[in-house]
This record gives structure tokens, sequence and C-alpha cells, in this order.
């Protein structure tokens, strides 16, 4: 096939000013096409801007053909590649320190990560309310494996229609209640910040599109 | 829907809401949270399936280049501060693989100026189910022609809409070495598909 003689472009970083036989340059037909120049009257009846335009245009209708393959052949099975991907993460997961549960003469420890998961689920559960880092700390810091209360500071993203002391209120008060009845961890602070909005959909009135 | 006929025009309750947006996601990752980490490959596991298949050429090399980054992102969360978009710093990380990738194949040639020889999987693998019409197989070949920067530059900008910036950071080029790629890629593939026409 003719394909393998085309001689392969190098890979030099400015265009090169390859000039049509009516003088324009390739690349300032190609702009006005992708709509980076100016509008150029002559490529309306010029014959040589007409063919490079056709075959870009030829060009544009294969990606949209490559567009759609591509969708058929990744949808194919999004859950494997995930599968794969978790398994080794799940050999190497990050639980962070150990906190204290119960009562001070128990021995019973939560790793980091499993009581922010419930706080963020416990913020979560607030309507109108995302939660993002949550980060579990010792309120005496440096206190290594010490039994001993926790503060625990929660960044969350809130619809529009919360007032910001109210949220943060009600995500204290989730948190709260999530470490004493859920978890039995002695929390003494929970500090909230609100980062982000929400859009309106997850506005805590159920949104006001309806 | 069935059984939705007392449904009212009033403002409806929203149901369990949907998952967070890709920073808290990330935010949360970062933690440790491996499930917002499984959220987050889900979302994203398939587009950059397709680009490492089209850069690569091969769909079982192409799963693992997006296995390895994933892995790969995980590990480097904890120093992840969100200066770009999660979504394209998996761009980045991707292409780099795969870039990397194409480079460990022939490691004695210059890159920048040896054709890329169509390998021999490309004709065979699965993944060229993609290109079940004449067309396709075509535009494949002509693909596999560019240089690896120019058909990822070329990938990144037409089928992943990806702007200059983000490919000058995906690649880890200029802003005007991009569009030299896609220049130069660009007209290799209207050249090489005029010709098959």
């Amino acid at each position: 096939m003719a394909l393998n003689a085309n001689p392969v472009p190098p890979d030099d970083d400015l265009p090169d000013t390859e000039l049509l036989d009516c003088g324009r340059s390739l690349e300032s037909v190609w702009a006005v096409h992708d709509a980076e120049g100016p509008p150029d009257p002559h490529l309306l009846r010029c014959p040589h801007c007409a063919t490079a335009l056709r075959e870009l245009h030829a060009l544009d209708d294969l990606v949209r053909q490559a567009r759609s393959a591509d969708e058929d052949t990744a949808a194919a099975d999004p859950a494997r590649l995930t599968a794969r991907v978790m398994d080794i993460v799940r050999l190497e997961l990050r639980p962070g320190r150990s906190l204290p549960l119960g009562e001070a003469d128990e021995d019973l420890w939560i790793v980091e990560a499993a009581a922010a998961k419930s706080f963020r689920a416990a913020a979560d559960a607030v309507p109108g309310v995302r939660a993002g880092s949550c980060q579990v700390l010792p309120l005496t810091p440096g206190a290594g494996r010490v039994r001993g209360p926790v503060t625990v500071r929660l960044e969350v993203a809130a619809a529009l229609s919360w007032n910001l002391q109210d949220v943060a209120e009600a995500v204290r008060t989730a948190v709260t209640s999530a470490a004493v009845q859920a978890l039995g961890l002695d929390v003494r602070a929970v500090d909230v910040a609100v980062i982000d909005i929400l859009d309106d959909e997850d506005a805590p009135d159920g949104g006001d599109r309806g | 829907m069935p059984g939705d006929g007392n449904h009212t025009s009033g403002p409806t309750p929203s149901g369990p809401a949907a998952d967070p947006g890709d920073e808290l996601l990330a935010a949360r990752a970062r933690e440790g949270d491996e499930g917002a980490f499984e959220t987050l490959v889900h979302r994203h596991g398939p587009a950059l399936l397709k680009l490492a298949v089209r850069i690569l050429g091969d769909t079982a090399e192409a799963e693992d280049a997006v296995q390895e980054a994933f892995v790969s992102a995980w590990r480097r969360l904890p120093e992840y501060r969100g200066e770009a978009a999660f979504r394209t710093w998996m761009y980045r990380i991707v292409t780099n693989r795969c870039l990397n990738q194409l480079r460990s194949r022939r490691p004695a040639a210059d890159l920048d100026t040896v054709p890329e020889p169509a390998a021999p999987e490309h004709e065979a693998s699965p993944a060229r189910a993609a290109e079940s019409t004449a067309a396709m197989k075509a535009l494949g070949t002509a693909l596999a022609e560019l240089s690896p920067e120019q058909r990822a530059c070329w990938v990144l900008r037409e089928l992943h809409n990806q702007s200059y910036e983000e490919i000058a950071e995906a690649v880890g080029i200029t802003h005007q070495a991009v569009r030299g790629r896609i220049f130069r890629a660009r007209r290799h593939l209207t050249e090489a598909m005029g010709a098959w026409r």
C-alpha cells in the first residue's frame, strides 16, 4: 500500500511554513477551520484553499468515527479495570494512626481512616452537604498511641441555600453524634470548613428547580 | 415511568445525592479512603483507557498502563495538593506512562526521527475491533506512523478535547511544541488518508 511511502513528519517545534499555490499558508487555512484565526473571504473562492479544507473535513469525519468507535470499545468493561486497580490498592492501604475507643481502661482502637470514613458519612447524611478531607487528630499534639480525646477537622462542600453558620453547626452535630453513638470516640472539638458550594440539586429542601 | 402517577410538578426530594465531585473524592482518597479512590477509578478509567489504546495501539498494553497509572496515583496521592484537577493529573500520568512505554520498546532508536513501524500486535489485537471499517483501519495505520509525541498530542486534542495547556502539561513539552506536533500529525493524516481514498 502507498501508505508507508508517506514520509514521517519530523518533530520540530515550529509548524513549517508550507504555502499553498495561492500563497496562503496551510497553517493559516487550518487556523480558520479551527476558528482560531480571523475569517478569510479568500477561502471561499480559492480552489487551493478549498482542497486543503476538504482534506481536513474528510479527516474530521474520520475523527468522529474514531470517537464513536472508542466509545464502543472502552465502554466494554470499566468494572474489570476498576477491579484490577483496587486489587492492588487494597494491598497498600493507608490506615493512618490508631485512635482510642471506649473508656480509659479499655484497649479498643480505631484507625484514623476508618474514623474519618464514619465522620464523612455522617456529614454526607446532612442534606446538601458533601464531605472532603477529614482529619482526626489527638487533642494533645505529639501524643502517639496514647489514650485521650481527639479533635476532628472536616472540610465540606455545601449547597448554596445553606447559611454558613447553620451548615457548620449541622455538620458538627452529625459528627458528634456519630462519634458518641456509632464509634465511642471522645471527640472534644469539630472544626468544620466550608470549602466549596454544591449545585442546587443537592440542596437541603430538594432544590428549587421544581 | 410505571407507578409514577402521583408525580407532581413540585420540588422533588433529592434522592441519595450524587457522588461527590472529583476534588472532594481526591481529598478523601489522599487520606486513605480507598472507596473514594475506587469511585474515581470507575469514573475516569474508561476515558483513560481509550486514550492509552490510541497512543499504544494495543489493548492489553493499554490496560496495563492505565492500571499502573492509577496505582501510581494512589501512591502519590499523599503529595497531591490539587494544583491540577484530578482528571488533568491522571491524563498526565497516563500519557507519561504510555510515552515511556513506547520509548522502551525501541531503546536504540531516535524517537523523533525514526518511523514508528506499525507493530504486529497492532493488527491482531482485539482493540482493533474499533477499526471495523477499512477507513478506521487506515486511520489506525496512519496514526501508528506518527512519532509517539505527535500521536499523543493529536489524540489528546482531537479525541479527548484537551486544551493546548493541558496537552503541554501531559506530554511535558511547551505550548508551541504542542501546536507543532499537532500540525505535523494532521498534515500526515490528511495526506495519508487522501492517498488511501
